[in-house]
């Protein structure tokens, strides 16, 4: 790593906070929802998510996915409740973070990323209830929010970024190897910065900073869990968008290994059949995506 | 797959019919018999495919064709015939294209590397149920494109065998029809085939050359025992049909019969989960293949 490239960008990182698309709910809205969850009425939440279309609509397609097993529902109360907070809490993040890139500034189709994110939220939850993580919520929202450095490197330092990214892709490798090569960091420091700058939670900072370097973290399983499914997404075309040519026994990666000792399920895991199910998921995922995460032109102010 | 369309439109008129319970029992009862899995999103395409079988027998619900897989006298043959038409379609040439990708881009490479190393410029790979021969032609292409890069100067050979002696007369013969070659490009069209009457190519001598065709009984342990020293093995939707005594006893072969550092890959939609324990599932791209590790070697941590 070269600390002095990452120092440099680092105004620009921590001006992000005060990006100004940020939508008007969103600050009573997350506020509502950090307190204990005992003392949040629902309808408090509903009347907060039904003042923005944005988050309505996208409560709305998400509770009434075949991804998430619900059934039916129509009205932005059924959603929240089919939902759960927890997981309103995470669409409305995702509302935030999918508009704090501007259009033009996305070096690789916006919704390649989503995909990816998304498709690594559901993973995450997924292995989280097939091993017994005790909670799969978190895995969700860690795994949705862990690429938050790809945003920031699309945003502050988008050219270099853009190189980086055409580089991974002729060459076909990792790209925050790429970045690591071209840029002096990759997309875990910068993404760091930005977590911290907005007080995310200690755990979510981790999966964001070390979800590909976890060698040693023998005692962060959410971070090798996010790492193991980041990596089962790339490998099954929920990555970035082109072809990394490698092979990768999970089952013999540092992760797994920290992972299978909190977790001994995880040594039972029907990979061959999770992976298929991936798979199967993938068209809802895109069609999610694409409905619910294309970028909009910011709002006028 | 042929048949995706039309499964996709009798699921249309009847989408409520697919969420009958009965079919995600069929999937369990397939998956642990067989080892081919059908996610609930693609469960539309197993419950056309069953109700081409409840026609043929007359089972009115998918719980009373349930019931007829379980525990029919007739169980074991219905079973069969099911796996018939989950596989039917299957067999054409460059079928599984993350399949090939893996080859060229990940697997080829790193043998180069390592058999270069010790002086040794050989391949070898097995097509085990190669039925009319698609998968053991694609190989062949595959290789002979190679040959002029990443495996100039090697010498390579692919063993293709089945059981079925009819299905081995036609791959020897090479003569295929659209669906075999619908994914095979107008290039590799003309220079690996030549026309053979007014709708089939038949595969040129030379692409032949490659190929050795021979009957093997993969449950015949005398015969197995024989082959070795292979870099790769394919085997698709074969090992669905044998019961788990006999799918082991397979892999204990296929395991012995490969060289440390080769690969075998199944169909796409085949688990192993609970068969074996010794190969290393390696996830590519849209592929898993099971690995050989050489003593002590693990693929992992290559991210």
């Amino acid at each position: 790593m070269n600390p002095q490239a990452l120092e440099q960008l680092r105004p620009k990182i921590e001006a992000l906070e005060t990006i100004p698309t940020i939508p008007t709910i969103v600050l009573p809205l997350a506020s509502l929802l950090q307190r204990p969850l005992d003392e949040v009425r629902v309808e408090q939440v509903v009347e907060l998510v039904s003042c923005d279309g944005t988050i309505a609509a996208q409560c709305m397609r998400m509770a009434n996915s075949p991804l998430f097993g619900r059934q039916k529902t129509e009205t932005v109360k059924n959603a929240v409740l089919a939902l759960g907070l927890k997981r309103v809490e995470a669409i409305l993040l995702g509302c935030c973070l999918n508009q704090i890139v501007p259009p033009d500034k996305w070096v690789f189709d916006a919704l390649i990323f989503w995909r990816h994110s998304l498709g690594c939220a559901l993973v995450s939850s997924k292995m989280a209830r097939l091993i017994g993580y005790p909670d799969p919520e978190k895995a969700y929202l860690a795994g949705l929010t862990h690429d938050l450095g790809i945003l920031v490197n699309n945003i502050a330092c988008t050219e270099e970024f853009r190189r980086c990214f055409e580089k991974a892709r002729e060459q076909r490798v990792a790209l925050h190897r790429s970045e690591e090569e071209h840029l002096g960091f990759s997309h875990c420091q910068s993404g760091k910065i930005l977590a911290q700058t907005w007080s995310f939670p200690t755990d979510l900072v981790d999966v964001v900073q070390f979800h590909h370097d976890v060698p040693g973290l023998t005692d962060r399983p959410l971070v090798c869990l996010i790492h193991l499914s980041d990596m089962l997404c790339r490998l099954r075309d929920l990555g970035y968008g082109y072809y990394e040519a490698v092979g990768v026994h999970l089952a013999g990666t540092a992760a797994w290994a920290t992972l299978v000792k909190y977790y001994p399920a995880l040594a039972k895991t029907d990979l061959a059949r999770l992976t298929l199910d991936i798979d199967g998921a993938m068209d809802e995922i895109r069609t999610l995506v694409d409905e619910v995460f294309r970028p909009q032109a910011p709002a006028p102010h | 797959m042929s048949s995706a369309g039309t499964a996709k439109a009798i699921t249309s008129e009847s989408a409520e019919d697919v969420k009958d319970a009965a079919y995600l029992k069929i999937r369990d009862v397939i998956y642990r018999i067989s080892g081919i899995y059908h996610a609930e999103e693609k469960l539309y395409l197993l419950a056309s495919r069953c109700k081409r079988r409840m026609s043929a027998i007359g089972a009115k619900t998918p719980a009373e064709y349930l019931d007829q897989l379980t525990m029919g006298g007739n169980r074991e043959a219905e079973l069969r015939l099911l796996l018939n038409e989950i596989t039917i379609g299957e067999t054409y040439m460059f079928r599984s294209p993350p399949q090939i990708e893996a080859l060229r881009n990940v697997i080829l490479p790193q043998m180069v590397q390592e058999k270069s190393a010790l002086g040794f410029k050989r391949l070898r790979l097995w097509s085990a149920g190669c039925s009319t021969g698609e998968e053991p032609y694609t190989l062949a292409m595959f290789l002979l494109e190679e040959s002029a890069k990443l495996l100039a100067g090697w010498t390579f050979d692919i063993l293709a065998t089945d059981l079925n002696d009819r299905s081995l007369a036609a791959a020897k013969e090479g003569v295929y029809g659209e669906y075999a070659l619908r994914s095979t490009s107008e290039l590799l069209r003309k220079k690996y085939f030549r026309q053979h009457d007014e709708k089939r190519l038949q595969v040129t001598e030379h692409l032949k050359s490659i190929v050795r065709f021979d009957r093997v009984n993969l449950s015949d342990d005398s015969k197995m025992t024989f082959l070795k020293g292979m870099d790769l093995i394919l085997c698709c939707n074969v090992l669905i049909y044998f019961d788990l005594a006999s799918k082991r006893k397979v892999m204990q072969h296929f395991y012995s019969n490969l060289l440390p550092g080769g690969y075998l890959f199944l169909g796409h939609a085949e688990s192993l989960y609970q068969v074996d324990d010794r190969f290393q599932l390696v996830h590519f791209p849209g592929a898993i293949g099971y690995w050989k590790a050489p003593d002590g070697r693990s693929a992992g941590g290559k991210s």
